[in-house]
């Protein structure tokens, strides 16, 4: 839960066109769940308000608490027999939604879900399940890469005169240069300025960032692997080159994000974790049964970005933690938990590095097995990274292994894990989900780059450190929804507190979020 | 000190100093880094202590509050003189502390190892939050080498001294502290702990430390949590700290809180809390977690307490050991478990000392080792569930061998290797491993608790005696094999003395159920004698056999209390030898069938017809067991042994109840030490030579057709000539041959330099370090023909000479490269410090015979060996003979490289020095006598040896004495010798690379004599009777603390006359090379063959759980790989395959940027799945858990997906029809 308290309620309250008094931020600042507890605040209050006022924030306060308990106490009689929830006839089944299955007995529309299947629509791009074509070899890697170059070069060159590295090295001294490239090599000189190693298609050329330039602190950011084009001036030997400029693929500024045209909304989770000790059951309940509630209404969609279970050997001596030891048992009962679910909601899922499918990136959809038991609700399994766009609005869906990478090699202030979606802009701003090779992250050869960030998507979806963020950058909502698993006694012992049991909701007609919480 | 052991060591140092001035002529003559020898002799502790760490006047010191103090009270007494100025010219605090840290470190380990010069970094003063200053000790990995107990201390010196110079003590932040666990668990991840703290305890320490403790990164995987801390440079686990805090602090507690008691200046009363465990000062609640999910040090520790506090009250069992599993971690293929923990038919604990036996040494029957299918042979590495952790195996054939089950259905016990390996390929099952030799003295190292003996022929004798029987008188009796009597004399000493049964004659009673017990009593009941007409006696005093009906059940029970017998199922028979005390044993008495039923001693005459004479009657009911014998044992009633004892007529006693469960560690080891690739000669060729660092193709190579052949662009250190000004690399002018020196200048300004007195070369004007280093071009022909014509050598002399690629030393000197070419000639190849090294496992042996060593009675008199152990003029070769301290014992394949080397030191006498030959060796037999240097890796002081003899074994046995001067110890360590010549005329300091650990592993200094007080007390613990008392065998009993039984040990000993003498043992073994020579191990072939031997020999272990060793295998060894292998995959290095380098990522272009040639992957499909489905057929076949299963599966299906196009599957036949 990003906590940054005042500043941060003052900045949301303004981006929606509220004041605010002093006192009323103080309040929701100290109430349990700021997030929630401000999106109460603002949904409740009056049309013609200006000003959020003290007792506003506290009648929010008070109603907050009420539902909370109320939905404590439906879990516990709910979770007996899902088929509580008012039961209005199943929808007839629309042409671009599978009917919901017949297995997902007795979990039926939610009070009031105008489902209305011809409205929906869902499109998938870019997954790769049944594509993976490499095989491992050394040329594999060497196309994916220069997939990479291709593409991520193709939104830098028209913005630079630039010239590959070998003919660089020919032009005379003092010459203004430009180049776009993959990052090969970082490093600091003796005395203090950075060196950094450009590699194109015909080899590479060293550019060197001094110490007292702007640019210098770019040079923190830097990943490996990652596309960038430089602009500067030769060395008067032609073997170096001092860098002026330096551009990132990036987000355009003015990004205008889709929206849907109607009030329409996705649940965005992940890291459900299914057969660990830890695995949050009750707040899982709990989030199934808001679903089938009047409040969810318009919740039509449910995102899942990864880590539907715990998984086999994901670490030594797993198996002693583990609930469910048998890595099928826990999908059944991942399937268990699905079903709870309003059957008339969409779901899309991709596999994360606890899920039973290769750990390296891109990570194909699951198995026919693995589909096989997760049938209950017919979602679409789809590869890690895949795109998403639901009713026009497209979510980049990826599990988040390289954030762990981002946030260990950036300066805290630009990514920790306190704030994971600062570390999601610095991926949008490099357009990939994973650009540094050889560290964290594990990459599977493939015949192109499926990581690339190719369009720019109106919401980027991670999960994966196990911490709730979201945050625009450059209009792109970048979200990093938290986990259904209490702290292990790994987090603990690595300092990591978990957000467990929050379901973020995204309207998909505005891009505001909400977030729920269940535990 | 006797007069002989001085004679001894006067000869010693006399053939010593010898060797030293021929060596000193040749050196002044030829162009070596120095025209001396460079390893000075040190007499005793106190001079290797000064040598090693360089500082004046500590020897002096040391050696006057040597007799005075204990040496910890003699390193805090000379922190005070650090801190006072009085030794050592320090002029900072910190420099202060520094001395005074390495000093102790350095008089703690006696001066041998390289932990006070390569283990600590540096010490700092840094500011504490408060604005306090406090003292931060830099360690390094190699201070690993010291041990825990002088890592603690050092902690505590360095308080020490940083109280007396006034500084004040460390307050940790929090994020440091939770830094400190942090990194202590993944330090204990990636290397692994002999101790891991838990965090709660690393975080107690790092509170409460006076100084900080830091240090290098020593791994590449980083912490996740507590990054970048200000006062911590690395986000990598700093190795030494761990140890230090861990192994050190945390693990010898006890032992510094001995010293603190006594210092006013410091205060540590924390260390009663860490040492009591109570610094759970918050929640009870989660002490109580804690104890739920602790490791396995936890649990046995808890078990052990648990143990302490209700002996008491525990119901009457019989005594035993807890299991450990401890040892069967990190299992992996191709080395075998022999035994699980305590399991029934593993190893039976048997105490003593045999010659061959020492610290951390375990005596297995030689037809033990042959029948585990070779796998254990002399020096093979043992993990072993206690005392210690690991052992190395010594053949010992006095104690009992295995017993196994043959495919004809005989079960046999084996005590002779040669019919070990004849019957082997009949053996179904391995019953029992038969016995396993410990001494006590490995209980009293280990500080564990004795544990319960079994009954064997020592303890049984002197029960006899106690028993008023006239035991000398039956031992001088010739008719009497007192060790292995007939069973009836064993029955009539067991009826007419109150004794117990004779141990040969004493079943596995406490295996077997009561309830199998009396099942057994009614088949023996219902069995008949008969003579199986082969006219053997078989001790019966007769040719009669039991026979009993043949039952699953009987047969079973038979085998479980591991007697003898042979099993016909076709015919339904079960015969029986040596039936008598058996028979009385399970309650039946034998009586002639004759009407009035009188007990009768059967007497079967040869005349009669065959009728069954005699029946069996069973004497007892089952009614008529005491409740305590229906129901003793660990369970209830799984112990039948006080049922015999109320049934039999007389005392039986529990035969073997310790078992010892232990797996197979590192094989044994002797082979030649080649750097890799191997090196003839210590002289740079750059790339010019290729690959194979060829001279010859460095000589003829040129970068383009316009370069000259053979000039190559070398780093070497700049010489010149202080006669005629000549500037080169070469330690003579070659010009006037006068003897260079190293140009020294300033790399800024170019100023010359000279070094100052502690040989520190800086530019006072620039304030850096000044070197002599430069890139020079150098002809590697003329170089190359010069040496050859200079040493009359031709290029056929040998095949290949190997230079190396760069020199890595400070001052970057080569060596002459004519040394290379004798050494290539010889086939001999050079360290990394000029030495030529054999590497041998270490095993110990205190008395050999001339016969076993390959030499002869005159030889061993020649040497000064005068009298056999009892004091008998030694005549016969078998006559065994002390060993003195300092003799050793070579390996063949250890001799006949020492020859190798002799030949190369004489020619390079004669053809380089100019000098005479000095071995002149024409065989081995010649290198008796001859001396040699010991030295041990991590470790930077050689031992002078003299060799004794020769062994097929492969290892170097020597006195535990002298392994333990070169701090050693025989648990599987092995070291090198090299030949004392060699050492002398080719070892330069000047050669040892400039890095970390660069001066371990070099003979810094030389001990020409072994001082029993100054080697590593672990040897001191080693006992040296012949006989242990009765008492200690009860004690066993008591599971007492080893300190509690009064045995002499070699501490005894010390400071005494008979400190180098009087090692006497209590078992002999016929020769000290005994079983396979070499372990299965090392010569099967690959991989598989080792893993496919392993498991086909768990099978046939009757003490071995197959599926959970298939579980382990896979768990611990191709899970592992395979994980490792794919993530290595993922995120591979690339290398060029014609210029090897290397590139963190695929080169764009595809192709070399350095040289545009082909480049590949480093890590290939083949690597990574090599082992997947062998695991997978493993896990099968012998029925792995689920888990284990699907993770298997789990990882074929990403193996799939990642190596296999989803396009262009392999489809199978089934496609097509």
């Amino acid at each position: 839960m990003p906590l940054e308290a005042s500043a941060r309620i003052v900045s949301e309250l303004t981006s929606r066109g509220y004041n605010a008094e002093r006192e009323a931020v103080t309040r929701l600042a100290a109430a349990d769940h700021t997030d929630a507890a401000l999106e109460r605040v603002l949904e409740e209050l009056p049309e013609d308000a200006l000003v959020v006022r003290t007792e506003h924030v506290e009648a929010a306060l008070s109603a907050l608490e009420s539902p909370a308990s109320r939905s404590a106490a439906d879990a516990a009689t709910e979770t007996a027999d899902p088929s509580v929830s008012t039961g209005t006839p199943e929808p007839t089944a629309g042409e671009s939604v599978d009917a919901s299955p017949v297995e997902t007995e007795g979990s039926s529309t939610g009070a009031g879900r105008s489902v209305d299947p011809e409205l929906r629509s869902l499109e998938i791009v870019g997954d790769m399940t049944g594509e993976s074509t490499g095989t491992g070899e050394y040329e594999d890697f060497v196309s994916v890469f220069r997939d990479r170059l291709d593409k991520l070069g193709a939104k830098l060159r028209g913005r630079v005169n630039h010239r590959p590295a070998t003919a660089i090295e020919d032009m005379p001294g003092g010459s203004e240069v430009a180049m776009v490239g993959l990052v090969n090599d970082v490093r600091s000189t003796a005395s203090g300025h950075w060196l950094i190693e450009l590699e194109d298609a015909t080899g590479t050329f060293p550019w060197l960032v001094m110490k007292d330039r702007d640019y210098v602190d770019l040079v923190d950011e830097l990943l490996c692997d990652e596309a960038l084009a430089m602009e500067g001036t030769l060395a008067d030997d032609s073997g170096i080159a001092f860098v002026d400029s330096m551009y990132f693929p990036d987000v355009p500024r003015t990004y205008e994000p889709s929206t849907a045209d109607r009030h329409v909304q996705a649940a965005l989770i992940s890291d459900v974790h299914v057969g660990s000790e830890e695995f949050m059951a009750e707040a899982w309940n709990g989030f199934a049964d808001w679903l089938h509630t009047e409040e969810a209404q318009h919740v039509e969609y449910l995102l899942i970005a990864g880590d539907m279970v715990e998984g086999v050997g994901v670490y030594p001596d797993q198996d002693e933690e583990l609930e469910i030891v048998d890595i099928y048992e826990q999908y059944e009962a991942f399937n268990e938990h699905l079903k709870k679910v309003p059957g008339d909601i969409e779901i899309v899922m991709i596999p994360g590095n606890h899920d039973a499918v290769r750990l390296a990136e891109p990570q194909p959809g699951f198995d026919e097995e693995l589909r096989e038991i997760m049938s209950a609700h017919d979602p679409r399994i789809v590869s890690n990274p895949s795109t998403v766009t639901l009713e026009g609005v497209s979510v980049l869906m990826y599990h988040g292994v390289s954030l762990d990478e981002v946030i260990a090699e950036l300066p805290e202030e630009k990514a920790s894990y306190d704030d994971p979606h600062r570390a999601m802009y610095q991926l949008l701003k490099k357009r990939h989900v994973a650009p540094q090779f050889g560290g964290h992250t594990r990459l599977a050869p493939e015949e192109e780059d499926y990581l690339v960030i190719d369009e720019v998507p109106d919401i980027f979806h991670t999960g994966h450190v196990h911490k709730l963020g979201f945050g625009k950058y450059h209009n792109v909502l970048a979200i990093n929804s938290g986990c259904w698993q209490a702290q292990t006694d790994f987090q603990k012992s690595v300092n990591i507190d978990p957000d467990a049991g929050y379901a973020p909701i995204v309207d998909l007609d505005t891009l505001d979020v909400t977030v729920q919480k269940f535990s | 000190m006797r007069e002989e052991d001085e004679r001894y060591f006067k000869r010693l140092e006399s053939q010593l100093e010898e060797a030293f001035d021929v060596a000193e002529t040749a050196k002044e003559r030829g162009a070596d880094p120095e025209p001396e020898v460079e390893i000075p002799t040190a007499r005793d502790m106190a001079d290797r202590v000064e040598n090693i760490l360089g500082i004046d006047g500590v020897a002096e010191r040391v050696r006057e509050l040597e007799g005075e103090m204990s040496r910890e009270e003699a390193a805090l007494e000379l922190a005070k003189d650090f801190a006072e100025g009085r030794v050592g010219d320090y002029e900072t605090k910190a420099g202060k502390v520094e001395g005074a840290v390495r000093t102790a470190v350095a008089l703690l380990t006696e001066g041998v190892v390289a932990a006070p010069i390569e283990g600590i970094d540096k010490v700092e003063i840094l500011e504490n939050d408060d604005g306090t200053e406090f003292v931060n000790v830099y360690y390094a990995g190699p201070i690993r080498s010291a041990g825990g107990t002088a890592q603690a201390l050092s902690v505590l010196v360095a308080d020490y001294t940083r109280a007396l110079v006034g500084i004040d003590q460390y307050k940790a932040r929090d994020e440091e502290i939770e830094r400190y666990a942090e990194e202590i668990a993944l330090y204990d991840k990636e290397t692994g702990l002999q101790y891991t703290p838990k965090d709660k305890e690393t975080k107690f320490i790092a509170e409460h430390m006076p100084i900080m403790l830091d240090g290098e990164a020593t791994g590449d995987e980083e912490v996740s949590g507590f990054r970048d801390l200000e006062r911590v440079d690395t986000n990598s686990a700093r190795g030494g700290m761990c140890l230090v805090l861990a192994e050190g602090i945390a693990l010898k507690a006890p032992k510094i809180q001995r010293y603190t008691r006594n210092l006013e200046e410091v205060d540590w009363p924390w260390l009663q809390d860490l040492i009591d465990g109570t610094y759970y000062d918050d929640a009870g609640d989660e002490e109580a977690a804690d104890e739920g999910d602790g490791d396995d040090d936890g649990e046995e520790e808890d078990a052990d307490a648990d143990d302490e506090a209700s002996e008491p009250d525990e119901p009457e069992g019989p005594p035993r050991v807890d299991e450990s599993k401890k040892f069967l971690r990190d299992l992996i293929a191709g080395r075998p478990v022999f035994s699980h923990p305590c399991a029934e038919g593993g190893f039976r604990l048997r105490y003593g000392r045999a010659r061959n036996h020492g610290f951390a040494t375990a005596g297995v029957h030689p037809a033990a080792m042959h029948l585990v299918d070779d796998f254990l042979a002399t020096g093979t590495q043992i993990k072993t569930e206690r005392p210690g952790k690991a052992a190395g195996v010594v053949p010992v054939d006095s104690i009992e061998g295995p017993t196994v089950k043959l495919a004809n259905g005989d079960v046999r016990r084996i005590d002779d290797p040669e019919e070990a390996t004849e019957i082997r390929n009949g053996v179904e099952k391995i019953l029992d491993l038969g016995e396993y030799l410990v001494n006590y003295g490995e209980f009293v190292e280990n500080n564990h608790p004795l544990a319960p003996a079994s009954y064997t022929y020592e303890w049984w004798v002197q029960d006899l005696e106690a028993a008023g029987t006239d035991v000398q008188a039956l031992e001088d009796d010739p008719r009497i094999d007192l060790e292995f009597p007939d069973p009836e004399e064993a029955l009539e000493w067991a009826t007419e003395h109150d004794a117990p049964l004779h141990p040969e004659y004493t079943y596995l009673w406490h295996d077997l159920s009561v309830a199998a017990f009396c099942d057994l009593a009614d088949a023996v009941a219902e069995g008949r004698i008969e003579g199986d007409g082969d006219g053997s006696v078989n001790g019966n005093g007769d040719d009669s056999i039991l026979v009993l009906e043949y039952a699953d059940d009987v047969a079973d029970a038979l085998e479980t209390i591991v007697l003898e017998h042979r099993q016909r199922p076709g015919d339904d028979r079960i015969e029986i030898d040596d039936w008598r005390p058996f028979v009385r044993s399970v309650g039946c008495e034998p009586r002639r069938a004759v009407a009035d039923g009188a007990a009768l001693e059967p007497e079967v005459d040869d005349e009669s017809d065959g009728e069954p004479a005699v029946e069996l009657e069973r004497t007892w009911s089952e009614d008529d067991l005491s409740e305590r014998a229906r129901t003793w044992g660990q369970e209830d009633g799984d112990n039948a042994v006080e049922a015999v004892n109320e049934v039999a007529p007389f005392e039986v006693r529990e035969r073997a109840p310790t078992r010892i469960g232990n797996r197979m560690g590192r094989p044994e080891k002797s082979e030649r030490r080649d750097l890799s690739p191997p090196v003839h000669t210590l002289f740079p060729i750059g790339e010019a030579g290729g690959a194979q660092r060829n001279v010859a193709d460095a000589a003829k190579h040129a970068e383009t057709m316009s370069d000259t052949p053979g000039v190559v662009e070398l780093q070497v250190g700049r010489q010149r000539c202080p006669n005629c000004e000549t500037e080169t690399f070469k330690n003579r002018c070659p010009d006037c041959n006068e003897r260079t020196e190293p140009d020294y200048r300033c790399p800024d300004c170019d100023r010359a330099l000279e070094p100052d007195d502690a040989g520190r070369v800086e530019c006072d004007r620039c304030e850096i370090e000044g070197t002599c280093v430069e890139t020079r071009e150098i002809d590697v022909n003329e170089e190359y023909r010069s040496a050859l014509e200079s040493v009359g050598e031709r290029e056929n002399a040998f095949e290949i000479l190997k230079g190396v690629k760069g020199l890595s030393s400070t001052n970057k000197i080569p060596e002459p490269i004519e040394k290379g070419i004798l050494r290539a000639k010889h086939d001999v190849s050079a360290f990394k410090d000029g030495t030529v090294r054999y590497d041998m496992t270490d095993l110990p042996v205190t008395s050999v015979r001339a016969s076993e060593l390959d030499v002869d009675v005159g030889q061993l008199q020649a040497l000064g060996y005068e009298e056999d152990i009892h004091g008998e003029p030694l005549t016969h070769e078998d006559q065994l003979v002390e060993l003195k301290v300092q003799d050793i014992v070579l390996s063949d394949g250890a001799a006949e490289h020492m020859m190798q080397t002799a030949d190369f030191i004489d020619d390079l006498l004669e053809q380089y020095y100019g000098l005479e030959p000095f071995y002149e060796l024409e065989d081995r037999q010649d290198l008796v006598g001859e001396l040699v240097f010991g030295m041990a890796p991590h470790t930077s002081a050689a031992t002078v040896g003299r060799v004794i003899g020769f062994t097929s074994a492969a290892v170097g046995y020597a006195h535990p004495y002298f392994h333990a001067a070169k701090r050693r110890n025989c648990d599987g360590d092995e070291d090198c010798v090299m030949l004392l010549m060699d050492g002398l005329l080719n070892f330069s300091i000047s050669f040892l690379p400039d890095k970390r650990g660069g001066r371990m592993d070099a003979p810094l200094v030389m001990s020409s004599r072994i001082d029993p007080s100054e080697i590593d007390d672990e040897a001191h613990n080693m006992d040296i009777v012949s006989q242990y008392p009765r008492e200690f065998y009860e004690a066993t009993r008591e599971q007492a603390d080893p300190e509690e039984v009064d045995i002499q040990i070699g501490e005894d000993t010390l400071g005494t006359d008979g400190e180098y003498t009087g090692f006497e043992h209590t078992h002999d073994t016929t020769d000290i090379a005994m079983g396979p020579d070499l372990s299965a191990y090392k010569t099967l072939g690959s991989m598989m063959e080792k893993m496919d031997a392993q498991l086909e020999l768990s099978r046939k272990l009757e003490a071995v759980d197959e599926t959970d060793v298939a579980e382990r295998v896979i768990e611990y060894h191709f899970l592992p790989d395979l994980i490792g292998n794919l993530r290595a995959f993922s995120r591979q290095e690339t290398r060029c395959l014609d210029c090897g380098e290397k590139f963190r990522r695929m080169p764009l272009t595809g192709d070399c940027r350095e040289c545009g040639g082909r480049v590949n992957l480093t890590v290939h499909q083949g690597s990574v799945n090599k082992y997947m489905q062998t695991a997978i057929q493993v896990a099968e076949e012998y029925d792995c858990r689920p888990y284990t299963k699907q993770r298997l599966e789990v990882l074929e299906k990403s193996l799939e997906s990642i190596f296999e196009n989803d396009k262009n599957k392999q489809s199978g036949i089934e496609d097509f029809m």
